[in-house]
């Protein structure tokens, strides 16, 4: 029974059949579409690389890269911070630990659309609470209609309250299996709270740390909603990450050659951020497998 | 070990305010749903009021299709689910228990596509979708949506399958049970925790889904998450109150689950996420 039989491939065709068909072949064919000039009520033509010489020309693709590079740093090492910190404050003492993990995890649950919802309604001009409590303190107001920065910062900040439960529970895990030993050790040799964390902690957590590194890296990237239901990526295109520079070339303009261009530039950079992890998790399965 | 009086009233402290911080938001949006128009942009928020189911009734007039969208959410949730345990179950299975290079080949090819961004099969998709006439269905956000979570939920249960021991499906093979015997009789049971993890972030994935219902709905399979962003978005300007009350009613359950469901969340990312 232990043998590998034609039944076991039949066993895992399902899930391969469903990620050829609705991911690898798209994925793949993507390049192909990239190199056409494709909308409605035309047959594609093709075009060569006019595609990528109009995005690579195209000021709103720079804006929308360079919105895109520093929304998704600001939120991934953002994040990390927080999550951080949470991680330890929960992996030490504090009352009720079961009912503050519960909460910390329930952003997770919402959906972006709501996520909006809450910010915007705190942000509101003049009313919303921040709005209101920022220029009561004569501070000025979060304009995030009218200022690209603030628009791009409250996206950040959002997509920090969304995805905070994930590098959370990722570091708190890690913290979990520091051996209780090793911190007691250093604690008798003298060692204070931050050489603890410095020297054991983050030492033995530098691995959890890489990996919710780059799955944040790779999943921030796809920043769509928290721009578009807060700015469409205005004013005048200030605002937009690629997500959103794709959806509107291709479901506004009806330019799918050139969101076809965008797309496989965001694949090739994720595929090139993951190259290490890849790399890595393909020799251990040899490994493995042999 | 408990620390100093002083140490435990500032971890206290800052344990209170990182739960202000992911909490509070939602908590302002679902008791403001049950505020009185001209009270929810009171500043600073009263959290004691009498409440008023008058935007629920609103809603219940203006959005009448709501309703509908919810279910539509609902039965969206529950097939992608279904199905992703289902495949995930019967891979994770042989990926647990055997080994040959194609297997191999296959379980990396499940983490390579985990690393691509989900909004580039859209535009190959697009097409495709209106030609075989499945634009707008339940059944195209079910395949999609199981999809992309396949592979998590695959890693998961391989990694909860490889912890039964294989004597038990020894012992039933040789008191004459067939493969389909002992993954009902010996697998499906005590895996249940894994199918449990695997469930929960299609389950959470698929309820609140944006992105992909934008592009592939327009009326029928509409989901609820996209119809939030429409009563957002109307010109008239927003109705706040409405919004709320629609918000509450479909991230109140999820909330709920994903508090209740909390232990099986780090299961799973444990088992799908760290391990690789």
């Amino acid at each position: 029974m232990h043998r590998l039989r034609p039944v076991h491939y039949l066993m895992i065709a399902p899930a391969q059949l469903m990620l050829a068909a609705v991911i690898i072949l798209p994925a793949a064919s993507l390049l192909w579409l990239s190199l056409e000039r494709f909308t409605y009520g035309r047959s594609p033509e093709f075009v060569g690389l006019a595609n990528y010489a109009y995005i690579l020309a195209d000021r709103a693709f720079w804006r929308a890269t360079l919105n895109t590079f520093l929304v998704v740093n600001v939120v991934v090492y953002g994040e990390l911070l927080l999550g951080l910190g949470m991680a330890l404050l929960v992996a030490g003492w504090i009352p009720c630990r079961r009912l503050v993990v519960s909460a910390l995890l329930a952003p997770y649950a919402i959906t972006e659309v709501s996520a909006v919802v809450m910010w915007r309604y705190m942000l509101e001009p003049d009313i919303g609470m921040i709005n209101y409590a920022l220029s009561a303190l004569g501070l000025g107001q979060i304009d995030y209609g009218g200022d690209p920065t603030a628009a791009l910062g409250v996206a950040a900040v959002m997509a920090i309250w969304m995805h905070a439960p994930f590098t959370f529970l990722i570091l708190y895990a890690a913290l979990l299996t520091v051996p209780n030993e090793l911190v007691e050790a250093a604690r008798v040799d003298g060692a204070g709270a931050w050489q603890v964390f410095r020297h054991v902690k983050f030492r033995l957590i530098v691995p959890a740390i890489l990996i919710a590194l780059l799955f944040r890296y790779i999943t921030a990237m796809r920043l769509f909603a928290e721009i578009w239901l807060l700015t469409e990526g205005g004013p005048a295109r200030m605002t937009e990450v690629l997500a959103v520079y794709l959806y509107r070339h291709a479901f506004k303009y009806h330019d799918f050659g050139v969101a076809a261009a965008t797309g496989f530039a965001m694949l090739v950079l994720s595929l090139a951020i993951a190259m290490p992890y890849l790399v890595q998790m393909y020799r251990r399965m040899l490994r493995d497998a042999a | 070990m408990r620390p100093r009086p002083a140490a435990r009233a500032a971890r206290a402290l800052l344990a209170a305010l990182a739960v202000a911080w992911s909490a509070f938001p939602i908590l302002l949006v679902a008791l403001s749903s049950f505020k009185e128009g001209h009270r929810i942009f009171e500043t600073p928020p009263s959290f004691v009021f009498v409440p008023t189911l008058e935007h629920y009734e609103r809603l219940w007039e203006k959005w009448p299709d709501f309703f509908a969208n919810m279910a539509n959410s609902l039965a969206v949730t529950f097939g992608a689910t279904l199905l992703t345990v289902a495949t995930a179950t019967l891979g994770g299975y042989v990926h647990a228990r055997f080994r040959s290079r194609l297997l191999t080949g296959a379980a990396f090819a499940m983490i390579v596509v985990r690393m691509l961004p989900p909004i580039v099969v859209t535009l190959p998709l697009f097409p495709v979708v209106n030609w075989l006439r499945i634009h707008d269905t339940h059944l195209l956000l079910v395949g999609i949506y199981a999809t992309f979570f396949v592979s998590l939920s695959t890693w998961i249960m391989k990694a909860f399958i490889e912890r039964i021991p294989r004597e038990l499906e020894e012992a039933a093979f040789v008191d004459g049970a067939g493969l389909r015997q002992i993954l009902r009789r010996v697998i499906l049971p005590l895996s249940a925790n894994g199918i449990f993890a695997a469930s929960v972030f299609v389950l959470v994935y698929s309820w609140n889904e944006y992105f992909f219902a934008l592009i592939f709905t327009t009326r029928a399979a509409k989901t609820a998450p996209l119809v939030i962003s429409e009563i957002l978005s109307t010109v008239e300007g927003v109705d706040w109150g409405l919004l709320f009350a629609a918000a509450t009613l479909q991230l109140l359950p999820i909330v709920v689950f994903v508090m209740a469901a909390q232990r099986y969340v780090v299961a799973g990312l444990a088992a799908g996420s760290v391990k690789g």
